[in-house]
């Protein structure tokens, strides 16, 4: 698109140089209105991110400068670290339950909010709410006083005869209080499938109503090809996201993971590894790695959907 | 035209970059004559009330003096106090334990104190053994905020309703596992909560035998065998019911409020005497005493409780105002006053003469640990030999971490204990 935008003026610059000159100094302007993002980003983003990548080949405890160690971050958290795989194993865990089940939801929402309804806009609003506060901490001490001994739910449940009894002090429940905790703030990729429901046109419906199609058909072969690339686009912010997730965590297991490295979130154990431990050459090799991994999942994701996302516009492909 | 344009355009980008370094360099400007120091420390809320009364006693005192506090949990508290040393905020006056004050000394952080003593800071009434503890190379590095040992406290209402009465001379541990077990029957409480959480109570066990957590110099001083043993005695104690249960014992961090004998998890619990005034303003219903650990042996080596400071002072390297710092501890350590507000808070007074005197005009909780040290004060040993080096707050960390997977059933002890063996040789070698 921006190649579209410049071709006339190259070919118009190419007729004088002066015209070229006065270009450049525009650039230049540019690149000065730019300058405090650029000088930003340089001193706060790829600064860091290239010391973290030198650091990960270190043993640095603050104190001290970093002594280089080579590649044994790496080996010892492959071989022979137990907490690190139990930090995998977790968060895999927390990934693969919470992402299909948030996204179903928020759908869900989304095409009951479609419908024509009398105050739409306070139930949009009332869904999107905890999407705003589920990242706080607030939320997480709520959830631990909800999910702990005596809370809510262990009370509701035995109510119905079922005994838990504290969720976040077992290592078969933990975890999934946290996982309820990331499918409640189903606002934000709610709003987004709503957006991208308003956008798939209504003849297509009626085509479909009138070709005899019930509303499942409907669902299957008209609102979810059209809706494909709002999916995939929820689904790779989702999967981020939830392999980033950590406040959850800190704050309902005390900052130690428990029970039993139940709920010992990758991002925790570096924060461990990091500020507990002060063994930051390790924590920038688990960052590293984690960095590693969420793009290769993002590049698979993105390359299988070029079998199931469909866009308007290039039906023959 | 264009040379107009391009001025208004420099202004703009001017303009713009004007805002960006004004924000950068935001930094306050100090008041002049009076000095301001930082003093920070983590502890519950009896401590935290007593210790900013004692700071005000001292700032009435010290008029060019400005003392401003902060407490907070201890997970966070160690966390941000070493990301503001390196990053050059320090604080003026810290508060450290064992293991901190071992990483701290190591990484050459602490500001060597020797150079103050008997000057503005007076330590001529502190006992040897309490100061021998803070020293690194003979030089001292942190001030020790008090006194304190190792107890059992429990509910004594509890064991009277089990018919458990404690011997006269301590229990044996033979005798302590089987009172734990009847306690746990005759009142569906169980009778203590399981000590394999921790590493501290493991380090008791160790001196019992003449062994230790660390030498001197820094190394493991015990073997996987060791710690199996200990945790096959502790999780088939929580099995029989003598013990408290995982999902209570989980959530131990050493705080009366995540206490689980004073969440009623269980009858009786090891934990240092400093803590004793917060038990018993915290625990409802059942009278609370305290009574030494468990020991096979006779005598101060083998009781597995040592003279230790709850928690040190000190001054950072890179501490702004050290006068005023160590005029602050010296203020802590040695002033009546003080004393009489700080009571118990931080273990008994080090100053034996303020000691004395609070313990004399001590009513309540600094009472019953003025009372329970003098109970117990043949059986207390020397603090030599309880050093706890760089890579112990790791290891201190993990030990409860992978006690975790005995007891909710994940491993079994001998396995654990190899685990946590190895983990923490990669700690203490890193």
């Amino acid at each position: 698109m921006v190649s579209v935008l410049t071709r006339p003026a190259e070919v118009r610059a190419a007729s004088g140089g002066q015209r070229r000159r006065r270009r450049r100094r525009g650039q230049a302007s540019g690149y000065l209105f730019l300058s405090p993002w650029i000088i930003g980003a340089a001193l706060l983003t790829i600064g860091p991110m290239a010391f973290s990548l030198y650091l990960s080949f270190t043993d640095y405890d603050l104190f001290t400068s970093p002594k280089w160690v080579g590649t044994q971050n790496y080996v010892r958290m492959f071989t022979q670290d137990d907490h690190y795989w139990d930090a995998v194993q977790v968060t895999v865990k927390y990934v693969v339950i919470s992402v299909p089940l948030q996204l179903g939801l928020a759908l869900a929402v989304a095409l009951l909010l479609n419908q024509p309804r009398r105050a739409r806009g306070f139930y949009r609003s009332a869904f999107y709410a905890p999407s705003l506060l589920g990242a706080s901490v607030s939320v997480a001490l709520v959830w631990r006083a909800m999910f702990g001994s005596g809370g809510t739910v262990a009370r509701g449940l035995r109510g119905l005869g079922i005994h838990t009894g504290s969720w976040i002090d077992q290592p078969k429940y933990a975890l999934l209080s946290l996982v309820a905790l990331s499918i409640w703030q189903f606002g934000a990729p709610m709003v987004i499938f709503l957006a991208g429901l308003k956008q798939i046109p209504r003849d297509l419906y009626e085509a479909a109503a009138i070709d005899g199609a019930g509303p499942v058909r409907r669902f299957v072969s008209v609102t979810l090809p059209m809706l494909s690339p709002v999916l995939l686009f929820n689904l790779v912010l989702a999967i981020i996201h939830s392999f980033q997730a950590f406040t959850s965590a800190y704050v309902i297991s005390n900052g130690r993971g428990g029970p039993s490295d139940s709920t010992l979130f990758y991002t925790l154990y570096l924060y461990q590894r990091g500020f507990t431990d002060f063994r930051m050459g390790y924590a920038a090799a688990m960052a590293w790695v984690l960095l590693v991994v969420i793009a290769v999942i993002t590049a698979g994701v993105f390359r299988s959907a070029r079998r199931w996302a469909f866009y308007a516009g290039e039906d023959q492909r | 035209m264009s040379g107009a344009l391009s001025r208004t355009k420099i202004g703009a980008v001017a303009l713009v970059l004007a805002g960006v370094v004004s924000a950068c360099s935001s930094s306050g400007g100090g008041s002049g004559g009076k000095q301001s120091i930082r003093f920070v420390w983590w502890g519950n809320q009896d401590r935290a009330t007593a210790t900013q009364q004692a700071v005000a006693q001292f700032e009435k005192k010290n008029p060019d003096i400005k003392v401003s506090t902060e407490f907070s949990s201890y997970n966070s508290y160690v966390q941000k106090l070493t990301t503001q040393i390196v990053g050059g905020g320090a604080p003026d006056v810290i508060q450290l334990d064992r293991p901190t004050f071992g990483e701290y000394v190591q990484k050459h952080a602490l500001q060597d104190l020797t150079p103050y003593v008997g000057k503005s800071l007076n330590l001529s009434d502190i006992s040897s053994e309490l100061l021998s503890g803070e020293k690194a190379d003979g030089d001292q590095y942190a001030i020790p905020s008090g006194q304190t040992t190792q107890m059992i406290v429990y509910d004594a209402n509890l064991f009277a309703k089990a018919g458990v009465t404690v011997p006269a001379s301590g229990w044996t541990w033979d005798q302590f596992l089987s009172d734990m077990r009847t306690v746990g029957a005759k009142t569906g409480t169980p009778g203590t909560t399981d000590l394999g959480w921790a590493v501290d109570w493991f380090d008791s066990w160790l001196h019992e035998q003449g062994k230790s957590l660390y030498t001197n110099d820094g190394k493991l001083n015990f073997t996987a065998d060791d710690l199996t043993q200990f945790w096959t005695m502790t999780s088939t104690l929580a099995k029989q019911k003598g013990a408290s249960n995982a999902q209570a014992t989980t959530k131990m961090d050493g705080s009366t409020q995540n206490s689980a004998m004073v969440l009623k998890q269980a009858a009786s619990e090891i934990n240092y005497d400093s803590n004793l005034t917060s038990y018993i303003s915290s625990y409802n219903g059942g009278t609370v005493k305290a009574a030494p650990l468990p020991s096979d042996g006779n005598g101060p080596t083998e009781s597995g409780m040592a003279a230790l400071p709850p928690v040190y002072y000190a001054v950072p390297k890179q501490a702004g105002h050290k006068d005023a710092a160590v005029k602050l501890i010296d203020f802590l350590v040695n002033d009546p006053g003080a004393g009489k507000i700080l009571g118990a808070t931080r273990g008994l007074p080090p100053n034996q003469t303020v000691r004395q005197q609070v313990c004399s005009a001590a009513t309540a909780g600094n009472k019953a640990v003025c009372d329970y040290e003098t109970a117990v004060k043949d059986k207390i040993g020397p603090s030599a030999g309880w050093f706890w080096p760089a890579g112990s707050s790791a290891i201190k960390t993990d030990f409860q971490q992978v006690y975790d997977n005995v007891i909710f059933g994940k491993s079994s002890p001998a396995s654990a204990a190899k685990q946590l063996v190895s983990e923490a040789n990669q700690s203490l070698n890193s």
